[in-house]
Parts: structure tokens; C-alpha cells; sequence
């Protein structure tokens, strides 16, 4: 049989499926009351979790649908299948991470006797930097969709919504509504940016949603918020060469160890970011020059402050989108107030309808937590698994220009759960051997654990800031995960030199007192 | 050769479409245009019907070795009249992705008598293109 009968034989049955689809549809709609459904499986979100999950469970013989959709930002940036890691966070901000820190290593590249013709003539090309970025993008969400057709899980590009507990409606972009029941149901459906309730914000200010496909430079620009998504977008504009001030409403990086948080907003200082700490905005004007002109209060003087930027990006935190699900329709009554769903086991109030990723309350809102218990979920939905997500002790990396990598308890944390008198922190500064030439800042370059006091001192956490600190903290999760002792890791001979080994080497406690700046190296 | 019977055959309403559909503008009819497929007709009827053999290239805009192997393809292929070169955007063909498995871009696939001949994965060097070519062309005895 010649390819193109084959090919005729496919081109063919293509068309007549269309036409026998609404007749399907009725007989399944009247057949679902005895309990047959369309799919074993649907999932809402084609994001890390929910995608990690359909897959996992086709693997298994489910029938599975995802059913996906963007609904355009603010400002109208839309994008493909993949979810927020994808298009416009994970992915995107390592992208531009890299290309500023490419950017310093030109300059450093001088030291080591690079002959850089014109170094004041680098500059950043920026839609050759987004065009980039997007073409990359673009190739992923082409991958992922040959990758559902291929695996046969059904992609359905609309908005979907409960109408009863085991039926959706899928709101496609031309108005239509398909409607489709499962027997599962799993609620993948992620955040998008909140944007404060100031005049201005929404008609004149961008988020992360937007910034990696910015049609034009951004120009000097005021990042409100210092999670880290403030401080990586702050961070990279910086680097790239747009002037960025930061406002902090309360902390940087809340919820993460404040004496590491601290180290890196040192180093976005010593770099040029300025900072405007306890304030919080107040309002956003354009200009008839078209720049914006931002106000701003900080609560604990009083004072106001204003200044003209050419971009104002969003970043004061992340709302779950449940609301447009309808989950009352469903039955399904947990969810908290900031909108989150409270599900420990990823089971939700209504059985059969579960939850993972970022919509998920009290989890860490990272892509490999979503893609671990997503998987983990189809096991046990049909796989017999039985293993559940394990949510401690997940390590994570902000990429600001000089990283900062965790994994398990901060400093703050630990005390809180023990108390002083059994903790033990083991801390240094160091200085990267790469440094020394291009004499690179080494003040921020520092690193600390924190352990039990007693015994064999069990590691509660692993604290770096420094260059590539993922890749540093990454192997040491897994220590973390056996059980290391701060035994063990003194006991660990480093690999030399790299920054890692640092770890290695840690021997002074806070509590002695002693000075952590290091001597010299190799001693 | 036949391409100009074929066309001549051709209602003129129906040239004029294919005409403005090419990038290409030839200048004269009986000269080889390069096929945009935009659907599965399409390529049952350019492709897969052709009677000459054709280089389908599968293309994305987002992708940068595509951008320097379409272009080299057109190059060497347009001055030839007795092989013929079809570009299948894959975002707009998402069948045709399917049905020739098409997992990374770009992808070249050799087509005569609706047969797939030979296959080509990734951005290849020029000696192995003009090799395809001259064996679909008749130059060279097939290996």
C-alpha cells in the first residue's frame, strides 16, 4: 500500500468524524447518567501539572482530553499550549537570565585577555532578544502539541468550566461551547498575575505576562514587588542595561530565609537596582510623552514619592484562577480565601475531582512540584500507585544576576520548629576562583546550613547564594532527601575548585563567633 | 514538461490563484514554483499526484535552521524543472505533521509516485542536499 493511500485513507476519515461528532455527543450525554463517560480523565490546564498528569495517565490506557486556554493579559499578550512555565515564566526568565549574565561575561572576558573591540559599544539588542526567546517558545508549544496528538490525548483550546460534577463546558475562542463528561477531573489551572487596585495599573502597567514579548524596549522601568519574580525581572532588566528600581511593600522574597534574601538584594544594589523599601503604590499616569509617571507611599513615614519610568511592571503576586471554573456547579466547597484549593492529597471535597500545581494552597508554586505530583496522581488514579507527593524539602533557585539556591528550612524556620538551643548553622563566606580576575564583588557570595545541634547534626537546610547556585543546591536535595548529616558532609571531600565544594568545607557555627570570611584558597 | 500541459490544461482562474499563492513569481509559466501547501488537498494533488518527484520541506518561522535550509532548498531546486520543492508550514499543517511523523523541524522528505523515498532529520550539509537532489532528478544512478 502506497503512502498516498494510506495518507487518502486518513485525509478522508478526518472529515466524516466532524459530522457524526454531534450524533456521539448526544447518545454519550444520554448514556452518561448510566455511567459511561467520554474520557477517563480531564484535565483543565495544559500547564507542567496538568500536562505531566494527562500524559502519565494515557501511559496507563486512561482516555484522556485537556482542555487549555490563555485569556489575554491586561495588556492583550497571549500565548500557546504549555502553561505559565513554558511561555511566560520558568522558561522565558532563564532565557533572559542567561543573556544578561552573557552580557556581564563579555565585559569579563577582557580581563582574562579578551581583545573585545569597543566594550562601551555592547549593548542589548532587545527585539532580537525577545524574538529569540519567542522563537524558542514557540518550538515548545509545537512539541507539546505533536506530543498529545501523538500520545491521542484529546487538546481542546477553550475555556473550561464545571456544570455539573462530572461535566465541563469548553468555551472555544469563536463563542462555541463543547461539552464533554469524565469520570476524573483534575484541576490544573494555575495563576496569573494580581494587579493592585490602583488607577492606572491595569491600563497602563505590565506583569511577567507580558515582559518577554515586550514589542519594544522597556526602557527604564519600575518593578512593583520583591518576590522573585519582582526581583528576577529587576535583576535581568538591570543586567541588560535598563535602569530598574524596585518597591518593596514589606520584605524581599517573603517566606524565604530574610538573611540570604538580604544578601541578594545586597548584591541588585551594589549593581545599580534601587530599592524603595515599605512602599507601596499609589498610583500610575501616562504622560503625553507616553511615559508613565508612578506615585508611590512608603507606610511607615508617610512620605510620597513619584518618579517618570518608561515601564511599570506588576509583580505583587499570583492569584489562582478558580473562579471561572464554576466550582460550586461541581460541589466542590475547599477552597480558601485567597481562591486556592485545599486539597493535601490533591483530592479535593468531591472525590473524583482533584487539584495540582500553582492553584493548589500551601504547596511551592514550582513546575517540578506540579509535573512530580501530577504524575504521582494519574499512578494512583490508574496505576494501583499508591505513592503520594511529598512536598518537603523541595529545592528552588531565584535567578537574580547573582543566584540564590535553598532547599528545606531557613534559618527562621528551623528556630521556629526547634528552638535555638537545638540548632546549629554552619556558615561562610567565599570567594568564587573565577572572581578574582575580572575582581568581581565577592561580598554577597556566602552560604550556610542549617542543622540539629545534636548527634550527627540531620541537615534541616542548605543555603547559597552564588554564581549557578541551582546547579549547586540540585544534588544536595538528594543528600537532603537520605538524611545527610552535617557528619557526612564534612566528611564529603569537595571537588576542587568549584563553588560547590564550599559546602564541603563549612566548619564555623554562628554560634562560635568566629569570622566565616575566608583566609585564602585551598587552605 | 508536463507541469506546462498541466497547467495549460488548467482553468486560467485557477492559475492566477496558484500564481499568487507562490512566493516565488516566476517569470515565465513553464519555469518550476516552489508549492506552499496550506492543506491536505493541496498535497494530494501537488505532491502526492505530482509526476515529478518532490522535495516536501516541513518549515516553522520559529526555527533558525529552517530559516538557512528552506531558502538553500529554493535556491537549488527552482532552476530545475524535472523535481519539484513543496514547503509545509507545520503550525498550519498539523496533519501532515502527524501523518509523516514529523517530530523536529527541519524535516526534508523525498516524495515520487507517492512513495516516500528518503528522509531527512535536522539541518544537513550541503553535499548530502545536493546529493538527494540529483538522485530525485535523475542526475545520479540511486544509490
Amino acid at each position: 500500500m502506497t503512502i498516498l493511500r494510506n495518507f487518502m485513507r486518513i485525509a478522508n476519515s478526518f472529515r466524516p468524524v466532524q459530522r457524526i461528532d454531534n450524533i456521539f455527543f448526544l447518545s454519550w450525554r444520554t448514556f452518561s447518567s448510566h455511567g459511561t463517560f467520554d474520557y477517563d480523565l480531564a484535565v483543565i490546564g495544559g500547564g507542567s501539572g496538568g500536562l505531566a498528569c494527562a500524559k502519565e495517565a494515557v501511559n496507563h490506557g486512561a482516555r484522556v482530553a485537556v482542555l487549555d486556554y490563555v485569556t489575554p493579559s491586561p495588556q492583550g499578550t497571549k500565548w500557546g499550549l504549555g502553561g505559565t512555565c513554558v511561555n511566560v515564566g520558568c522558561i522565558p526568565k532563564k532565557l533572559m537570565h542567561q543573556a544578561a549574565l552573557l552580557g556581564e561575561s563579555i565585559h569579563e572576558a577582557i580581563s582574562y585577555g579578551w581583545e573585545v573591540p569597543s566594550p562601551d559599544a555592547i549593548k542589548i539588542n532587545w527585539s532580537a532578544l525577545t524574538e529569540a526567546v519567542q522563537n524558542h517558545i514557540k518550538s515548545v508549544n509545537w512539541v507539546t502539541r505533536v506530543d498529545l496528538r501523538d500520545k491521542k490525548i484529546e487538546y481542546i483550546n477553550g475555556l473550561g468550566e464545571f456544570k455539573d460534577p462530572h461535566t465541563l463546558v469548553a468555551t472555544l475562542k469563536n463563542g462555541t461551547k463543547r461539552e464533554l463528561t469524565a469520570r476524573n477531573i483534575v484541576i490544573a489551572v494555575g495563576g496569573r498575575p494580581h494587579y493592585p487596585d490602583i488607577p492606572g495599573a491595569l491600563e497602563y502597567c505590565i506583569s511577567s505576562d507580558d515582559i518577554f514579548s515586550l514589542g519594544h524596549p522597556p526602557g527604564k522601568t519600575l518593578v512593583v514587588g520583591a518576590g522573585y519574580i519582582g526581583l528576577e525581572c529587576a535583576g535581568f532588566l538591570n543586567s541588560l542595561g535598563f535602569s530598574a528600581t524596585v518597591l518593596v511593600r514589606s520584605v524581599p522574597l517573603r517566606g524565604f530565609d530574610q538573611q540570604m534574601a538580604l544578601m541578594v538584594t545586597n548584591e541588585m544594589e551594589e549593581r545599580g537596582v534601587a530599592f524603595h523599601h515599605k512602599c507601596i503604590p499609589l498610583s500610575v499616569e501616562k504622560l503625553e510623552s507616553g511615559q508613565l509617571k508612578a506615585r508611590w507611599q512608603n507606610t511607615e513615614t508617610g512620605e510620597q514619592a513619584e518618579d517618570v519610568f518608561d515601564t511599570v511592571l506588576m509583580a505583587t503576586g499570583r492569584y489562582a484562577l478558580t473562579k471561572a471554573l464554576n466550582l460550586p456547579a461541581a460541589g466542590v466547597t475547599a477552597v480558601t480565601g485567597s481562591g486556592k484549593i485545599a486539597a493535601q492529597t490533591e483530592q479535593t471535597d468531591v472525590a473524583h475531582v482533584y487539584a495540582v500545581g500553582d492553584v493548589l494552597e500551601g504547596r511551592p508554586e514550582l513546575t517540578p512540584v506540579a509535573i512530580h505530583a501530577g504524575r504521582l496522581l494519574a499512578r494512583r488514579l490508574f496505576a494501583d500507585g499508591l505513592q503520594h507527593m511529598d512536598y518537603e524539602n523541595v529545592a528552588t533557585t531565584v535567578f537574580t544576576p547573582l543566584e540564590y539556591g535553598c532547599v528545606g528550612l531557613s534559618e527562621e524556620a528551623a528556630l521556629d520548629r526547634y528552638g535555638e538551643e537545638s540548632i546549629e548553622v554552619y556558615h561562610a563566606f567565599y570567594k568564587p576562583t573565577e572572581f578574582f580576575i575580572p575582581q568581581r564583588n565577592i561580598r554577597n557570595c556566602y552560604l550556610k546550613a542549617v542543622a540539629e545541634r545534636g548527634g550527627a547534626q540531620r541537615v534541616l537546610g542548605l543555603h547559597f547564594v552564588g554564581p549557578v547556585a541551582g546547579e549547586v543546591i540540585q544534588g544536595f536535595a538528594a543528600a537532603i532527601k537520605c538524611g545527610l548529616t552535617m557528619e557526612q558532609l564534612m566528611n564529603t571531600v569537595g571537588i576542587h575548585p568549584t563553588v560547590a565544594e564550599e559546602f564541603t568545607r563549612l566548619n564555623i557555627t554562628k554560634r562560635s563567633g568566629k569570622d566565616p570570611n575566608p583566609a585564602s584558597c585551598c587552605s | 514538461m508536463s507541469k506546462a500541459i498541466c497547467k495549460g490544461l488548467r482553468s486560467p482562474i485557477r492559475s492566477l490563484i496558484n500564481l499568487r499563492r507562490a512566493k516565488t513569481i516566476s517569470t515565465s509559466l513553464v519555469h518550476n514554483e516552489t508549492i506552499l501547501v496550506k492543506n491536505n488537498e493541496e498535497f494530494v494533488n501537488k505532491v502526492m499526484n505530482n509526476d515529478k518527484p518532490v522535495i516536501v520541506n516541513f518549515h516553522a518561522e520559529w526555527c533558525e535552521p529552517c530559516k538557512i535550509l528552506t531558502p538553500k532548498l529554493k535556491e537549488l531546486i527552482e532552476p530545475l524543472d524535472n523535481l519539484d520543492l513543496a514547503i509545509v508550514d507545520v503550525e498550519d499543517n498539523a496533519e501532515l505533521v502527524h501523518t509523516f511523523e514529523v517530530k523536529a523541524v527541519p524535516a526534508v522528505i523525498a516524495v515520487k509516485n507517492g512513495l516516500i523515498v528518503d528522509k531527512f532529520i535536522g539541518l544537513v550539509d550541503a553535499d548530502m542536499i545536493t546529493n538527494l537532489i540529483d538522485r530525485m532528478s535523475g542526475k545520479k544512478k540511486p544509490s
